[in-house]
């Protein structure tokens, strides 16, 4: 980690290790057959709990683009405030 | 779709409002910019200059297709809840892109990549690996858009209740198409999307609250009703479903995140903080548009029980005709919607020709027919070869094959076996390119005899999966026993992380 300012999110390991944790929740191999009910809004407990793994990983794919992404923004900004200057 | 009794006349007319409001956009976005036609990256690429807005609608336009509604809606309508998949194979999408979209953004924008073949012939600089790409690539792309000019036909014809047969509706629209990307290229594409993209957004939220009016409001009633009926649609998924389950998201996120014109969306991003901004958005529109119309298949089931699968593909249809039928409110707004659905198709064609005929332009015609031709000439190539490749297509598309799903995941069968070349190349610097050679060649081999045979999944695994962790396999381990020794200073530059800044 050279260039403090680089962020690649390729090079951290805690990114995909949460993300795969994040799809492990989205698939729903680990519940028994009883999880069809209750209903909580409509959807089967399980469907539920899946679909709300789901909105999960959307929030942090999300919060990753924005956060842990930056390579040459800093520079692009700089010369495009400086191009509008001119 | 085949008898929708409310649209008829109104129809044409939305759909004609349509047609010249896109006719519009391209000709506004091609007016004036003399440079457009001149330059690949001016013409394929909008000069890679895309800014938030139009960049985050082309993504979301091209990604979700009409068929997400048209042929997804069924299939929930047919599996039950285990489609709520939908919603994370669709996420996941903007996952696979942070693995490469990053450093890929950067060295497109040093090296003026116009196409993602740029890449690989960047990377491995060997005729093989170039050819192999363009052509699993080549097939991909033609395949989806097949499927998008046999959705436009079925959506027209089913909006205006047979009234426009298919193929006048496929060759109406195709032509509305051709007449736009003419003149504005990435540019009318991308603006179009915009608009493409809101009429579609909204189009499926007020058709939820349609279906949902049609039961009564209460969507845990149709589940009471499904869990009672069709036990099977409620339950916990079987070990074979997780399976598959697991290996979509595999196959959709791997494969649709190196589509051609998914990859050319990067290279057009005005700015790093554009392309984040586009994605970190992208990463929330599969609840509110895959989950929105598996919410919508469900209820299906409730309206219309007991449609077969041939029966089950017209579900939208009917029920935009239920729909319709409540007041003219309704009416008007499933007009509109079959519109969005139809202009939906489009602007995902649109964007898979544009990427199609880039390929055939910068890299077929660029890079082995004629390399010294002026860029003028090679984008005049490109469009010319477009329209015989949509000529060609359409002649396929007059017999449609099965249902809409199957085609879609068949796509991604060969299209996917490019990505270990795509992205390991981006990391490894002594992946060797006679190994990415013959683990793409294989591993295509594989999936598409899988397929062929009639397996498409093995144990709930899609052969494009399989096929894809042989190629895996053989670009891994060929490197490590003769990795590649590159001198190459500028390739050098490019894979040392350090001097992306540069």
């Amino acid at each position: 980690m050279e260039d403090r300012t680089i962020k690649e999110p390729i090079r951290k390991k805690w990114i995909w290790i949460v993300l795969a944790i994040i799809t492990l929740g989205v698939v729903p191999w680990y519940f028994p057959d009883a999880a069809a009910e209750p209903y909580i809004l409509g959807f089967p407990l399980w469907a539920f709990i899946s679909t709300a793994f789901s909105i999960i990983m959307c929030g942090y794919l999300s919060w990753l683009c924005v956060n842990e992404w930056n390579i040459v923004e800093d520079q692009e900004e700089a010369e495009r405030a400086k191009g509008d200057k001119s | 779709m085949n008898d929708l009794a409310f649209a008829g006349t109104d129809g044409i007319i939305i759909l004609s409002v349509f047609a010249i409001i896109m006719l519009l956009i391209g000709y506004l976005s091609g007016r004036g910019e003399k440079n457009l036609h001149h330059s690949l990256s001016g013409y394929y690429l909008a000069g890679r200059n895309l800014g938030f807005i139009a960049l985050f609608f082309t993504l979301y336009a091209t990604q979700y297709s009409g068929n997400t509604i048209v042929g997804y809606a069924p299939t929930a309508y047919r599996t039950g809840f285990s489609w709520i998949q939908s919603i994370s194979f669709m996420t996941i999408i903007i996952g696979i892109y942070l693995l490469f979209a990053p450093r890929l953004y950067v060295i497109a924008k040093k090296r003026n990549f116009v196409t993602p073949t740029d890449w690989i012939d960047h990377r491995f600089k060997s005729k093989a690996v170039t050819l192999l790409s363009i052509f699993l690539m080549l097939w991909g792309l033609g395949n989806y858009l097949l499927e998008q000019l046999v959705a436009i036909g079925q959506a027209v014809s089913g909006m205006t209740g047979g009234t426009i047969p298919y193929q006048i509706a496929v060759i109406v629209f195709v032509a509305v198409m051709l007449a736009y990307e003419w003149m504005g290229g990435m540019k009318a594409v991308a603006f179009t999307d915009v608009m493409q993209g809101i009429v579609l957004m909204i189009g499926i939220i007020v058709f939820l609250i349609g279906g949902l009016y049609l039961v009564g409001g209460n969507f845990s009633e149709v589940t009471r009703y499904v869990a009672e009926m069709e036990p099977a649609k409620t339950a916990v998924p079987p070990m074979e479903v997780n399976i598959n389950w697991l290996s979509m998201l595999l196959l959709v996120g791997l494969g649709a995140s190196i589509y051609p014109h998914a990859v050319q969306r990067i290279y057009s991003a005005q700015s790093e903080k554009t392309l984040k901004k586009s994605f970190a958005r992208m990463a929330w529109m599969p609840p509110i548009t895959t989950g929105l119309v598996f919410m919508v298949g469900i209820i299906g089931i409730m309206l219309f029980p007991g449609l077969d699968k041939t029966g089950s593909e017209q579900l939208v249809g009917l029920m935009a005709n239920e729909i319709a039928a409540i007041n003219p409110f309704y009416y008007w707004i499933m007009i509109i919607f079959f519109g969005g659905i139809v202009a939906a198709i489009i602007s995902t064609a649109d964007s898979v020709l544009l990427s199609f005929s880039s390929m055939l332009s910068n890299d077929v015609y660029g890079k082995f027919i004629n390399p010294k031709a002026s860029e003028h000439k090679k984008v005049m190539v490109g469009k010319v070869c477009g329209i015989f490749a949509i000529i060609f297509l359409l002649w396929i598309a007059w017999n449609p094959p099965g249902t809409l799903y199957e085609i879609f995941v068949l796509k991604f069968e060969l299209l996917v076996q490019v990505f270990p070349a795509f992205v390991l190349g981006l990391y490894w610097k002594s992946l060797s390119g006679r190994a990415v050679f013959w683990g793409m060649l294989t591993g295509a081999i594989l999936a598409g005899l899988l397929t062929w045979t009639g397996y498409k999944t093995i144990y709930g695994i899609h052969g494009g999966v399989l096929g894809l962790g042989l190629n895996f396999l053989i670009c891994i381990a060929g490197t490590l026993l003769a990795p590649a020794v590159s001198k190459n200073k500028v390739l050098e530059e490019d894979l040392s992380a350090i001097n992306l800044k540069a």
